[in-house]
């Protein structure tokens, strides 16, 4: 069952999973969703805090089902030499191995690149901590908010002459999930063409501040250091968010003088468009406090989405700012299957998220994210060929658990 | 040998999304023909920051950062001569990358569809802002209204009061690069499948969907009923006394959730009485908002003494998750990044020398580089023509 062709660009493709919690696994779920076969190695005693938290049954934990769908799950016991073995042998027949567990604790457990590569010397390793596998501050740790602040991108995220709030919280971590499943099928790319394998070392803060990159420049070539400046940007006035009615926003970027005239127009102001204060963008950029208050004072009490579709139908970029409601009941993303259905293992229907992209011959993705070893016979079985009574064997001595 | 050699990509993207897309590829080595619009260049070459000597198109230090390792062909694909030069280069490009508005590609005369059926060894890629259909009200869109219609806007910052503006996210085009990052990993998955197969693909990346796709924590759980939906700014947030706080020379942020970080802060501060009346374990069990208040009250007073960085990596060792909040001159500081060599020196014939960031990971064969800087606008009109319309591949 659990070898079943879905199609898609990474059929075929072999991947094992030592992550925890969410930047770890999204790669897996990345790599999952393009038809590669994804197995996360877990085990009682060491569960991944998301297939607990707030919840008694780690079967149907929401954020463990978030971030892992249409992936197997095999219970091995990391603190048993036994269970290293296992793992062992389950990357001899890997193409690409994640990890994201603490600093240096692969290399603690027997299973670095160097002990991988032993078994299998073309691996694709795939290393992720929040400031890469070595270096002077390699030992630090962190979550998703301290990858941001570090990386330079929370300091530009703020209202103007105040301290920098950041991004939200949830911000970080399927980024970095990205930049190393990029990093990962570059070198997988490589190793077909080559027959080369290699060790792909991804530091999340590193990830923060490649978003930010054309501001860091300002640094290079300049020697500006750019701060938070609430909604502002260099290159367009109006430029923001502004009340609507019922507590809603909408978001309004005006690209050019002309788009400006015809705005103006819509706010039944059209002698600000050649008001010498407000004809150019300069000019609107000098005066960007009080073209806030002009737009808002027209915005306030307006509908967000109503008022949305008649900018559009004027040519000017602007969307309501979708709170958590209007997201899940965004009709284009139901439309294009970005929400989706899929089956768990007694063949429930359950929503999630499909992926973010289309394309030709796209993988299949119908299952959402395993129980606790639900693919240990296949995985043990099918994979390590390991017959029904050895297989008994090591879970009753607690090898597999 | 870098990993993308001798993979021959055609850039007819003019934003970010599609020319940073174009950049990952190109800094592995990939040999990347950018097509410009003869005169002005890319629209990115008329925006900032610009190198001292005036804003002109060989100065944009946004258009240097984005186009290192690729070659610049000054050529209008809007006039008929041109549109037969673009045939003929589809004849000897592997991939080619778009980021313009639904629908241009067919007007230029390359419809996906009819492309891939004449020529199904490509892997044609479109990144737009709502996909190749949007809906009425989503026809027209920069980074910040997709940011916001893909609810981190809503939600930026946590912990926001309600009658505070959405802020934007950081700086101006962090939804182009989500994207065109997501772009480039599909292609690279479509070329390890094309090396059997032979067949390229449509890929079709929407910066909605993208953007949308990275709150999958908290979003796949919203759809499928396990959390809550609704019109609070907090909907995304984690609630605690985590924040960012001033320190004598900038800021620093504190992460405390569990018993061992209020442990070490314990340890941090030696064991001062205000923390005497918090039950040991009240991150996880007691959190209350008074509670959350009166701590965040005394970390703010303790902080803004403080050094960033020392204070970051005294409480770092005794297990406190507490990091400088770093700005970009820190960051060509910093000691780790120094080690890694994020920062890549790039001499520009116009700009002069600069130490540009580069990528976040590290492949150890193969690693990415920058080997040549940015080109001036058709720089390789000639030499890449001749190539890309002969009749050798």
């Amino acid at each position: 069952m659990s070898g079943s062709l879905r199609g898609g660009p990474l059929q075929g493709v072999r991947v094992v999973e030592l992550t925890k919690v969410w930047a770890g696994p999204y790669v897996g779920k990345l790599l999952a969703y393009m038809g590669a076969e994804v197995i996360r190695v877990e085990s009682e005693g060491s569960l991944d805090v998301t297939r607990t938290y707030g919840v008694a049954d780690i079967n149907n934990a929401p954020g463990f089902q978030a971030v892992n769908p249409q992936k197997l799950s095999v219970q091995v016991n990391m603190k048993t030499a036994e269970g290293i073995n296992l793992i062992l042998g389950m990357l001899e027949k890997t193409d690409i191995v994640i990890e994201n567990l603490r600093p240096g604790a692969v290399k603690r457990l027997g299973l670095g690149y160097d002990e991988v590569k032993a078994v299998r010397p073309d691996i694709v390793y795939v290393s992720m901590g929040m400031y890469g596998s070595e270096g002077p501050l390699s030992y630090q740790t962190g979550y998703a908010p301290c990858f941001a602040a570090l990386g330079g991108l929370s300091s530009l995220v703020g209202n103007e002459g105040e301290a920098p709030t950041g991004m939200n919280i949830r911000y970080a971590d399927s980024t970095f999930g990205t930049a190393a499943a990029y990093g990962a099928l570059v070198a997988l790319l490589h190793r077909r063409r080559t027959g080369v394998g290699q060790f792909v070392d991804v530091s999340a803060v590193e990830c923060m501040s490649s978003m930010i990159g054309d501001s860091i420049m300002d640094f290079t070539l300049n020697g500006v250091i750019q701060q938070c400046d609430g909604n502002r940007h260099a290159d367009m006035a109006p430029h923001g968010a502004y009340p609507c009615k019922g507590g809603e926003w909408i978001s309004i970027a005006v690209k050019s003088d002309a788009l400006w005239v015809a705005l103006a127009g819509l706010m039944g102001r059209p002698e600000l468009a050649t008001d010498p204060s407000y004809a150019r963008l300069a000019d609107r950029k000098a005066r960007a406090g009080a073209l806030d208050r002009l737009v808002s004072q027209w915005t306030s009490g307006r509908d967000a989405f109503e008022l949305a579709s008649l900018l559009q139908e004027n040519g000017i970029a602007a969307s309501r700012s979708q709170n958590s409601l209007e997201l899940v009941a965004d009709l284009q993303l139901w439309m294009d299957g970005f929400y989706r259905e899929v089956s768990d293992y007694a063949g429930k229907s359950k929503t999630t998220l499909g992926p973010s992209w289309k394309m030709s011959r796209a993988a299949e993705v119908t299952t959402a994210a395993p129980r606790l070893g639900e693919h240990n016979a296949y995985v043990l079985g099918d994979i390590l060929g390991l017959s029904a009574e050895r297989q008994k064997e090591l879970s009753d001595r607690g090898i597999t658990c | 040998m870098s990993a993308l050699r001798g993979i021959r990509v055609l850039e007819l993207a003019e934003g970010v999304a599609g020319e940073y897309c174009g950049k990952l590829l190109a800094d592995f080595g990939a040999e990347l023909i950018k097509l410009e619009r003869p005169g002005c260049g890319s629209p990115t070459r008329a925006l900032g920051p610009f190198a001292p000597g005036g804003a002109d198109p060989e100065r944009s230090g946004l258009f240097a950062y984005l186009n290192t390792n690729k070659h610049s062909v000054a050529l209008d694909v809007s006039t008929l001569p041109a549109a037969d030069t673009l045939e003929h280069m589809l004849n000897h490009v592997d991939v080619v990358i778009d980021d313009h508005h639904a629908g241009w590609l067919a007007a230029i005369g390359l419809d996906p569809v009819i492309v891939l059926e004449r020529r199904p060894g490509l892997v044609l890629t479109s990144i737009t802002a709502f996909g190749q259909e949007p809906p009425p009200e989503r026809r027209y869109a920069e980074d910040l209204t997709v940011f916001h219609s893909s609810g981190w806007g809503y939600h930026t910052p946590s912990g926001a009061g309600e009658g505070q503006p959405p802020l934007k996210g950081a700086g101006r085009f962090l939804p182009s690069y989500e994207a065109g990052l997501e772009a480039a990993m599909c292609i690279v998955a479509a070329l390890y499948e094309r090396e059997e197969s032979g067949l390229g693909r449509f890929i079709d990346i929407a910066r909605h969907e993208v953007l949308a796709s990275r709150a999958d924590y908290v979003l796949a759980q919203m759809v499928a009923g396990d959390m809550a939906v609704g019109v609070e700014r907090t909907a995304y947030d984690l609630f605690g006394p985590a924040g960012i706080f001033p320190c004598r020379n900038g800021f620093a942020y504190i992460w405390m959730s569990a018993p061992a970080h209020w442990e070490a802060l314990r340890q941090l501060l030696g064991n001062p009485l205000w923390m005497d009346s918090f039950p040991d374990n009240w991150l996880e069990r007691e959190c209350t908002p008074e509670r959350v208040a009166q701590c965040r009250r005394h970390v703010a007073e303790w902080l803004q003494a403080e050094d960033k960085h020392e204070v970051a990596a005294g409480a770092q060792k005794l297990g406190l998750t507490l990091v400088a909040v770093n700005n970009a001159e820190d960051l060509l500081a910093s000691p780790q990044y120094q080690f890694r060599g994020f920062f890549s020196r790039v001499d520009h014939p116009v700009q002069g020398t600069a130490r540009y960031p580069t990528v976040p990971y590290r492949l150890s064969r193969t690693p990415a580089r920058i080997e040549s800087p940015a080109p001036l606008l058709g720089q390789h009109t000639a030499e890449a023509l001749a190539m890309l319309t002969g009749d050798v591949p």
